[in-house]
This record gives C-alpha cells, sequence and structure tokens, in this order.
C-alpha cells in the first residue's frame, strides 16, 4: 500500500463523505473502472485468464493486472499425498514490480495473505468439482491454480478473484481411460502368454465393481479436443472488496483511495444455478473496526454488487468461448 | 456498473500464413533505408529500438544509451537520437528523471534522518532535503538550532509532498533539495498525477493557474500537483509565515465545484499522457474548455473514445 500525506488521505476522506460524494478520478461510488480480460492466455496450461482492472487504454501499463493459470498433475493416492477425487492448491505469488517500495520479506508476506485467501476460499470442500478423479483409490488430479500479480494498482482481491475464476472456467480436464493387465485365457498355442498389456475396450459400468478394481493404470485417448469443462464450473465465487469510510461504502478503490480507507471488507459469494446466493468467505482487512447489525446490512448490499460481477463476467466469459472456437477455426481454415 | 473489455489484439504474425520477403529479404531493405544522413537529418522525430545499429563507431563517439558492438553504435533503449558534434546519444522514452540544477520538482518523503529527509522524486535514488536547506518557522534568515533537528517530523513527516527546487548534486549522483523560497514547501488541498517525466516540457513557469480555479504544479520529474486555487495575496508576506500555514496538514474547506474541477484536470492529464502528448499551460486550457463544452460527466473522460476526440481537438488547435 502506497504512503500518502495526512492532507491527501484526509482530501479523499473528505471528497468521499460530501454530498455528493466524489473521488478523484469523477466516478461515482459503486463504479468499477474498466475492467478488461482474456482467456487462454497460456497455451500449455489447462486453463489460464488474464485481467486488469482500470487499463490505461493506449499504453499496456497502468491498472491491477493479474495473470492466472490452472495446470492439472496427475497424483498416486497412497504415497504422494493425493486424495481421493482429486484436490485443489492455489498460489498467488506477487512480481516485485507491482509493489517496488516493499522489502522482500513484506512482499512473501502480501504474497501468503493473498495466498490463504484465495485458497481457503477455493479449495472449499462445498465448491469441489466431481470430475478430478482419474482411478478410484490409486489415481487422482492435482489441480494447481497459479496467480500471478503484474500490478497493484488497487482492488487486487477482486482482480484475483476474477482470474481465477476465468481460468477455473476456462480449465479443460482431459479424458482418461482406465487400463489393466489381464492374463490372457489361451492355454499353449502362445508361448509366454503370461500378462500381456490389454487395452479396456468396454465402457465401465457403475455397477460392475470387478473392473474398476482391476484397472490399474489410465491413457489418454487421442481425441480432438482438449478434454472437458470443470464440473461445477458455474459456482466458481466473485469477490467484492467493500472500501469503508463509515458511513458510506464504495467498490474498486484506487492505490491511493485504499491508503486512505481503514477498514476493507472482503465478500465472496456464489449463485448456484438454481438457488440463492451463497456466502463463500469473508475477511476484514485494516484496522478499522465495524458492528455487527452493520456487518449484516453490508452483506445484504454486498451481494448485490456481486450479483452484477458474477452475471457480466459470465457474459464476457461466455463470449471469449466463443471468439476463442472462431479463432481456432480460422486457423483451421488458414492451414488447411 | 461494471463493464468487461477485450485486451486488444496482438498481430500474431507467426501464424499469418504469408509474408511479401522472406526476413532477410526485408532487412536487407531496411538497411538501405538506414542511411546515415537520414537518420541525423530526420533528428528527434526517429524512435530507435533497442539494439539498432545506429552508425559506426569510427566515424561517432557512443552517449549514453548506446553501446559498440563490431565497430558500430548501437542504441540501447527505444528513444530519440541526439547528436552533438561527433557525439551520439539516445534520449529513452521512458525512463526515470533526470535531474538538473535548477529544476522545479514535486517529491514525497520517504525517510526521516539525522539533519536531513529522503525525498521520493521519481529519479534513480531517492533525494536528499538537508534541514539547512528549507525555511525554518519564525523568519527566513533564522539559524537552525538543536530543537529544530529534535522536532524535524514537523516540517516534513514520512509520506508527505513537497515542491522543490534541485540545488546541488552529491559525488554520487543523488540530488539534493532546496524549500529556501515562499513558493516551495509542503503541498495541500489537492492531489498528485503522475505521468512519465518526458511529458513535462521545461515552461517559463511551472506554478499554473487556471482559470477553472484550479492550481497546477509540473514538476519536471513527472509528478503533478492538481489542487484548489490559493491567492497570490494569502501566499506571499514575509509576516504570514508562521508554522502553521506552511507546515499544515489540514485542507481548506473545498466546495464541490473545485472539487470536479480538479478531478477533471486530472483526468485530462493522465488522458493526455496515455496519448503520450506533452503538457503545457495552453494545452490544458483548451483541453479544460473542450470537455466543459461537451457536457459530458467527468469520468465519460477515461472512456476511449472520449479520450481519443479530446486529443485529436486539442493537437489539432495548436
Amino acid at each position: 500500500m502506497q504512503s500518502l500525506s495526512k492532507a491527501e488521505k484526509s482530501y479523499i476522506q473528505v471528497g468521499l463523505l460530501s454530498s455528493p460524494p466524489s473521488r478523484s478520478d469523477g466516478r461515482s461510488l459503486l463504479d468499477y473502472r474498466s475492467v478488461a480480460l482474456e482467456t487462454g492466455v497460456a497455451p500449455l496450461a489447462n486453463g489460464s485468464a488474464r485481467v486488469n482492472i482500470g487499463r490505461n487504454a493506449n499504453q499496456a501499463g497502468g491498472g491491477t493486472e493479474v495473470v492466472a493459470a490452472s495446470k492439472l498433475e496427475v497424483e498416486s493416492i497412497d504415497d504422494d499425498g493425493g486424495v481421493e477425487g482429486g484436490r485443489i492448491v492455489c498460489t498467488v505469488s506477487c512480481s516485485p514490480s507491482a509493489y517496488p517500495h516493499l522489502s522482500s520479506g513484506a512482499l512473501d508476506d502480501i504474497q501468503q495473505d493473498m495466498t490463504t485467501i484465495l485458497h481457503q476460499t477455493l479449495a472449499h470442500p462445498s465448491l469441489h468439482p466431481n470430475n478430478l478423479s482419474i482411478l478410484p483409490r490409486k489415481k487422482s488430479w492435482l489441480l494447481n491454480l497459479d496467480v500471478l500479480v503484474l500490478a497493484d494498482a488497487g482492488n487486487v482481491y477482486d482482480a484475483l478473484f476474477i482470474a481465477a475464476r476465468a481460468a477455473l472456467w476456462d480449465t479443460k480436464v482431459p479424458r482418461t481411460r482406465s487400463v489393466e493387465y489381464k492374463a490372457r485365457k489361451t492355454t499353449g498355442t502362445k508361448p509366454g502368454g503370461t500378462g500381456d498389456m490389454d487395452v479396456d475396450e468396454e465402457t465401465p459400468s457403475g455397477f460392475d465393481t470387478r473392473q474398476i478394481q482391476n484397472a490399474t493404470d489410465f491413457e489418454l485417448p487421442d481425441y480432438w479436443d482438449e478434454g472437458e469443462v470443470l464440473d461445477g464450473r458455474e459456482k466458481w465465487p466473485v469477490c467484492v472488496t467493500l472500501n469503508l469510510v463509515p458511513p458510506v461504502h464504495y467498490l474498486d478503490a484506487t492505490g491511493q483511495e485504499e491508503a486512505a480507507t481503514p477498514l476493507r471488507l472482503l465478500l465472496m459469494f456464489t449463485f448456484p444455478p438454481n438457488g440463492p446466493a451463497d456466502v463463500q468467505a469473508m475477511r476484514m482487512l485494516g484496522p478499522g473496526e465495524l458492528k455487527i447489525t452493520q456487518l449484516k446490512d453490508l452483506i445484504v448490499t454486498g451481494e448485490k454488487y456481486a450479483h452484477d460481477l458474477y452475471h457480466s463476467l459470465n457474459v464476457k466469459l461466455k463470449e471469449e468461448d466463443v471468439r476463442r472456437n472462431q479463432k481456432a477455426r480460422d486457423r483451421f481454415e488458414q492451414h488447411r | 456498473m461494471i463493464s468487461f473489455t477485450s485486451f486488444p489484439i496482438q498481430p500474431d504474425d507467426i501464424h499469418n500464413g504469408w509474408r511479401a520477403h522472406h526476413p532477410d529479404i526485408a532487412e536487407d531493405t531496411l538497411m538501405d533505408l538506414d542511411d546515415e544522413q537520414e537518420l541525423f537529418e530526420a533528428g528527434g522525430s526517429k524512435l530507435t529500438y533497442p539494439g539498432e545499429s545506429l552508425t559506426s563507431s569510427q566515424s561517432y563517439m557512443r552517449g549514453h544509451g548506446t553501446y559498440v558492438d563490431n565497430e558500430e553504435v548501437i542504441a540501447s533503449v527505444a528513444g530519440t537520437v541526439e547528436r552533438v558534434n561527433k557525439l551520439v546519444t539516445v534520449r529513452a522514452i521512458r525512463t526515470r528523471y533526470n535531474p538538473e540544477v535548477g529544476d522545479l520538482v514535486v517529491g514525497r518523503i520517504t525517510e526521516v534522518q539525522p539533519r536531513r529527509w529522503k525525498v521520493d522524486a521519481n529519479s534513480r535514488q531517492d533525494a536528499v532535503l538537508m534541514l539547512s536547506s528549507v525555511n525554518l518557522p519564525g523568519g527566513v534568515q533564522r539559524r537552525k538550532l538543536e530543537s529544530d533537528e529534535l522536532q524535524m517530523r514537523t516540517f516534513f513527516e514520512e509520506g508527505d509532498l513537497l515542491v522543490a527546487e534541485v540545488q546541488a548534486f552529491f559525488s554520487d549522483g543523488a540530488m539534493s533539495l532546496h524549500t529556501r523560497s515562499l513558493k516551495y514547501g509542503k503541498l495541500r488541498n489537492g492531489q498528485l498525477v503522475s505521468i512519465p517525466p518526458i511529458l513535462v516540457r521545461r515552461l517559463k513557469s511551472h506554478f499554473i493557474a487556471l482559470p477553472c480555479g484550479v492550481d497546477l504544479i509540473l514538476g519536471l520529474n513527472g509528478y503533478i500537483w492538481v489542487s484548489k486555487h490559493v491567492k497570490e495575496s494569502d501566499q506571499e508576506g514575509e509576516e504570514g509565515f508562521d508554522t502553521e500555514a506552511v507546515y499544515s496538514n489540514q485542507n481548506d474547506e473545498i466546495d464541490e465545484s473545485t472539487r470536479l474541477a480538479i478531478s477533471r484536470v486530472t483526468n485530462i492529464i493522465r488522458v493526455l499522457a496515455s496519448r503520450f502528448v506533452p503538457l503545457s499551460d495552453t494545452l490544458l486550457l483548451e483541453a479544460y474548455e473542450w470537455t466543459v463544452d461537451q457536457e459530458g460527466g467527468v469520468k465519460d473522460l477515461l472512456q476511449e473514445d472520449v479520450g481519443d476526440a479530446l486529443v485529436a481537438t486539442v493537437t489539432a488547435r495548436l
């Protein structure tokens, strides 16, 4: 967080509290800066996204920039700490150029804070996708979600969650087919028919437990796309940061505004396809205080903002899917 | 309330089906254009790219922003070529502020040390402001006392913004500042906006009062202070010099219209800087009048098309 003089802090606070409230760049309290989003930025990742809040229109610089990428890794359940059904590990790292005035120790602290919030929210059992297991009791997918903060111009937590949600939305899980070893039933005619590898051609039935138990390894069938989408991708939460300068709150603070705000409330909401919204996580940052009654009101209003954010993000993500399909088709045409 | 946009599309020439020439041929044609005469006659208008060969090292000397390899002077940064007699230099477009004695800068205190403050002035090193180079309360000519050393934080503390002049350089290249004038000192009643230092030109005066009730201090280091207008009479006067006024942290009462004007000027500066337009007082005034004529809100300026229109009209008029 950048340092501000007392005069600057009071200038910002008085502006927020005056009526009508005014902010340094003329936005109203609930306005976001423009958010640029792109998915599929890392070709080697299973899913990736890049987000920039408040980007300078003509220059590459300016704004809070976050890149997220997810990579799937196979884990054995017994020995390398794999869990039945797969697991998710989130890591946030901050580029030193995002916080040039911080020492490396302070940078580590910030990364740790962000990692904790992101991991605890996204790796929660209630959000766990169902298709991360490969072979029951033997192999599962480990989903590594790595998020990199390239620049911080305020409101980094919203950007983190937007990027994480977009990358997870974009994630494709490769299709797998189980392989088992069978003793050959033929007798005598062929020599050495003891344990040839044989690909299991039958589709496994859920009721046939013998087949599942026999499967010892898996293979990746050659398939035209990268796999199927992660299960339950509608559910990944969005975060809204309410910056509190009692009695008002505002959204999408710039770096300077953050430095002048005593308390920030992070609210993470999920919106299941059928059913009411859930508060998935909640954090308070900063030295300020809040009464429990005020908190309740803020959660209700926060849900409204999160709902708007969720819907526009969904629209954008679908647009990105269409755009990338189109691009892939064009490239195919060109190479044909 | 919230709107998502896309990043601009990168031209991906790897997958562009065909090229006009083989890459080597393209390079050859460029080489022909890179005639020495043309390079220097174009003067400041041509931009170099890092690694671009400028001239032969046998007939020219390498200056800042260049290096010699294979008997050729090669640019090490993106910038404009300048030549003084046989010395070839490249002035980088994006760089930290290179101070010169007499420059007006806006800086922020980062550290309080014995008898000196460290000031961030967007330069490569922090600048130094000595206790002996500030105006002490109780008369301009007063000597500094031991008690002043003990209460340095009552004058400037960490995070405070100030406007000062570059006084001299230390042997390691760090600049020494001074605020020994009534125009200089602590800043309040406004907000800071920072732009690339190359966009601030040297002007007759870097204190600009716009008629909309906004004062501007264009620091040559790219830090610009936008604040409420202070009347000349309040600013001047030897008797009026007291601690409360000069080293105060309290803002004055600022009314709604002034706040809006400050935000508008700040946004105009951001828009101009993002299109790489150098600032001057006339330009800012033109831009301000244009935005008021358009009757748009302050935040509309941050939209891309409005910004483009602003820059197009303003640069066409000058």
